[in-house]
């Protein structure tokens, strides 16, 4: 069999209406235009099986082979180095997720089994690592062939099967990813990147879950690791971070108290004051007043 | 028990350590922030990042280890790195990030400087070499640059003035690390009429000038409050890391001389004298009244030993940095004095002494066929220890150094310690293991001789006592002077190519 390829609205993908394309495809020939470069609102993998791909994704040349899996994010540019698709054998999948944008919040949709906590927190991971090409994943071709049996045989529970299938390719990736980043275990780097997320989304509710998973460590091992990196534990070194955003924004006198607490991402106003104090011993207004004499005490 | 405790506001972390009077240390903790690079040149910190890692730690560091045991803190004292500027408004609120000590982005106007006459005199008035590390430069170029900023500020400050500001409402700044200003002139301990004019702003816009034992004011009640501490707890404003370190090494008059290998490393010598240095190679810092802490900076140590063991360590076996960096020093043990002829030039990272050339780069030199990772790796140390030693060379022009002492994350390695004896020639002592590092050793002697428990700090410095030593070996130390010949005539002769390298890879 040289191709398999299923395409939305085709009878096999009505029960999956998230899956617009899967396919397997052997190429013995060079093709012209035959991987023109696209950008697309869907999230596509493309694994190679044998051969060789000169690739080009987000405008970076990439050159895969057998095991690699491409992964092009949603918004993503892709296609062939002179638009040709290459020679040899790859399989792929193109998926329409509920949602995701540049910032990694993802939402999979209702078919996956997930949790859209979760979901967020893989979709800031591929965001996150920015890498595009995962060398070496062996266990994807495995997930595909898995896939393509299913559409054909057609066996009781299928969707289910092709749906679990999908959320393991996702967070093999996603592991894979953080693996493969940190495999140089240059901590300070990697937690300086972790920093810089952080700061960037400040006023969401990070837990110690999605802070080791970005950096792909498991929960305790990354507590040490901040531990002794930074001294403080991760909890701590994000108060530490909101009060330090808190302090710039209540040294500007036209920013509202409550706004700064929800910013920095204490979930009241309340929260904020009170932890505020106990570290400087000042309400975040009494601060503000101390710190600029022309505040206006109604803020 | 009464205690002492010692703040030092380092390069890229706090660190808190708490002594009784006599100078055990009672505990200890560390917190760090990052440093902000916008673009290649720029290195900057967050001030009120650092205020916060600094409060959140002490407040910690107390609840859990000193007042639980009722120990009295009497004084606390500061330290803080060189070299940074921080703009801050008429509110006292700062006008962005502070550029910090590595910061380079004042490259052209130093070397603008350091061409005109007077940039000798100012060197020979301020002791600090016209660089882009210096704040003189730096304010210059925000005066070139960035204009808005500039002229927006009301002050212009070091990280330390900040910090201080924030507990006690004063702008004071200490004679040592406004010696590495490039603005006061050491020799009167006021701020220089003409670096002050050539920074083109005003003496007020500077803060106070004080002695490194000068109580900065109280501690404002909301801190006293939240940390509990009591309105009698003296803050030390203190001196800088460098000095710090010096003094806590235990160097202090003739014959001895301190080497810190930390990220970046400096070797520098005490006494009464400024080293006036025709080159303009040698720093003169104030250490305090009448004591000059003189020498020169490297850039390249701890950053170049890392990079070498991210790129060519083995970290199948290990996962952790730490320990990739212990086996490869071990590897390096095992090839023979010199590297079987491989000569490495350290400068990924530009070079200071004695040098002062921003675009001086790397060296493999002398590769062939037989060579393994291990020699690598052997040169690398090698050629970080031959910069050292290029910096004491102009050091004994003008003093005589008789021993060395060592401190930093590298002199814990005996691997380089008897390879820096042997290299230098001269015994090297370092401290016990255990013990707090010599910036809080140089601290804690600062606020105990503040509070009269010693008479001088030439008295504090005979306190210190070091334990391990290393003898040159007069075999290795011949061995190493032939290939340092080698290292020091490739280091000046490949100056036009250094030129055209750090050219080409402006552009990447």
């Amino acid at each position: 069999m040289n191709q398999y390829c299923l395409k939305k609205d085709c009878k096999e993908l009505h029960a999956f209406p998230h899956i617009v394309e899967f396919a397997y495809k052997k190429v013995n020939a060079i093709q012209f235009d035959s991987l023109k470069k696209e950008v697309s609102a869907f999230l596509r993998f493309y694994y190679v099986i044998e051969g060789r791909f000169d690739w080009v994704i987000d405008d970076q040349v990439y050159i895969l082979y057998p095991g690699d899996l491409a992964m092009i994010l949603p918004g993503q540019s892709f296609g062939g180095e002179k638009d040709l698709l290459g020679i040899g054998t790859i399989n792929w999948l193109h998926l329409k997720l509920k949602q995701f944008d540049r910032n990694g919040k993802m939402l999979m949709g209702k078919w996956s089994r997930l949790s859209d906590r979760e979901a967020n927190t893989l979709g800031r991971i591929l965001s996150f690592n920015n890498t595009p090409v995962l060398s070496r994943l062996k266990e994807a071709g495995t997930i595909f062939q898995n896939m393509q049996n299913e559409f054909m045989n057609q066996e009781i529970g299928q969707t289910v099967r092709v749906n679990q299938l999908i959320d393991e390719l996702l967070i093999l990736s996603a592991r894979h990813l953080t693996r493969q980043n940190n495999s140089r275990r240059d901590f300070p780097q990697i937690f300086m990147k972790l920093e810089q997320a952080l700061r960037e989304n400040l006023s969401h509710q990070w837990t110690l879950e999605e802070m080791a998973a970005l950096v792909g460590l498991g929960n305790t091992a990354f507590s040490e690791k901040v531990k002794s990196y930074t001294g403080f534990s991760p909890l701590n070194y994000l108060i530490n971070i909101r009060i330090t955003e808190a302090i710039k924004l209540l040294k500007k006198p036209n920013v509202h108290v409550t706004d700064i607490a929800l910013d920095v991402g204490f979930y009241s106003s309340q929260h904020f004051a009170t932890t505020f104090k106990k570290l400087t011993g000042y309400t975040p207004s009494e601060f503000r007043k101390k710190h600029i004499p022309s505040s206006d005490e109604n803020l | 028990m009464e205690c002492i405790i010692t703040i030092e506001i380092g390069t890229g972390a706090i660190r808190i350590v708490a002594f009784d009077m006599e100078g055990n240390m009672l505990g200890s903790t560390k917190g760090s922030y990052p440093t902000f690079h916008a673009k290649p040149d720029y290195s900057e910190q967050d001030p009120e990042q650092i205020f916060i890692t600094m409060l959140y730690l002490l407040k910690i560091f107390l609840n859990e280890k000193i007042h639980p045991k009722k120990h009295d803190v009497q004084c606390i004292c500061f330290s803080s790195a060189m070299h940074s500027v921080l703009p801050i408004d008429k509110n006292g609120v700062p006008i962005g990030n502070a550029m910090v000590w590595s910061d380079n982005r004042a490259k052209k106007e130093a070397d603008e400087l350091k061409e005109s006459p007077l940039g000798k005199e100012l060197y020979y008035r301020t002791g600090t070499p016209i660089h882009a590390m210096s704040p003189l430069n730096k304010i210059v170029w925000l005066r070139n640059n960035d204009p808005g900023r500039f002229s927006a500020a009301d002050k212009f400050l070091s990280i330390k003035t900040y910090i201080l500001e924030q507990l006690t409402g004063e702008y004071v700044i200490d004679h040592s690390v406004a010696s590495a200003t490039g603005m006061m002139n050491i020799h009167t301990l006021t701020w220089d009429d003409d670096a002050v004019k050539y920074a083109g702003i005003s003496k007020d816009k500077l803060a106070d000038l004080a002695t490194v034992f000068h109580i900065a004011g109280k501690l404002k009640p909301e801190y006293q409050a939240s940390l509990r501490l009591h309105d009698r707890v003296k803050l030390i404003i203190g001196s800088s890391d460098g000095c710090m370190a010096t003094l806590g090494a235990g160097v202090w008059g003739d014959g001895k001389a301190t080497v810190t290998l930390e990220e970046s490393g400096a070797i520098r010598v005490v006494g009464k004298e400024i080293l006036q240095d025709e080159k303009q190679r040698l720093f003169n810092y104030l250490l305090a009244e009448g004591n000059y802490v003189s020498g020169g900076p490297t850039n390249n140590v701890g950053s170049v030993f890392e990079w070498y063991a991210k790129q060519f360590g083995d970290f199948n076996k290990v996962y952790e940095l730490d320990d990739c960096i212990r086996n490869l020093i071990n590897d390096a043990a095992k090839v023979p004095v010199g590297s079987c002829g491989l000569i490495f030039l350290p400068y990924l990272q530009g070079e200071r002494a004695p040098m002062w050339n921003a675009n001086a780069r790397g060296v493999y030199f002398g590769l062939n066929i037989k060579h393994e990772l291990q020699h690598l790796v052997r040169a690398t140390i090698e050629g970080i220890l031959y910069a050292f030693y290029s910096i004491s060379k102009v050091l004994e022009e003008h003093r005589i150094i008789a021993c060395l002492s060592a401190n930093g994350t590298y002199a814990s390695f005996p691997v380089w310690m008897q390879m820096m004896a042997d290299i230098f020639d001269k015994p090297v002592n370092i401290k016990k293991n255990s013990g707090p590092d010599s910036v809080a050793c140089g601290s804690y002697l600062v606020g105990a001789t503040e509070m009269g428990l010693y008479k001088d700090l030439e008295h504090a410095a005979q306190k210190v006592k070091l334990q391990e030593s290393y003898h040159p070996q007069e075999q290795n130390h011949k061995i190493y002077m032939k290939h340092y010949a080698v290292f020091e005539s490739l280091s000046l002769k490949l100056h036009n190519e250094f030129e055209a390298i750090a050219d080409l890879q402006h552009d990447y």
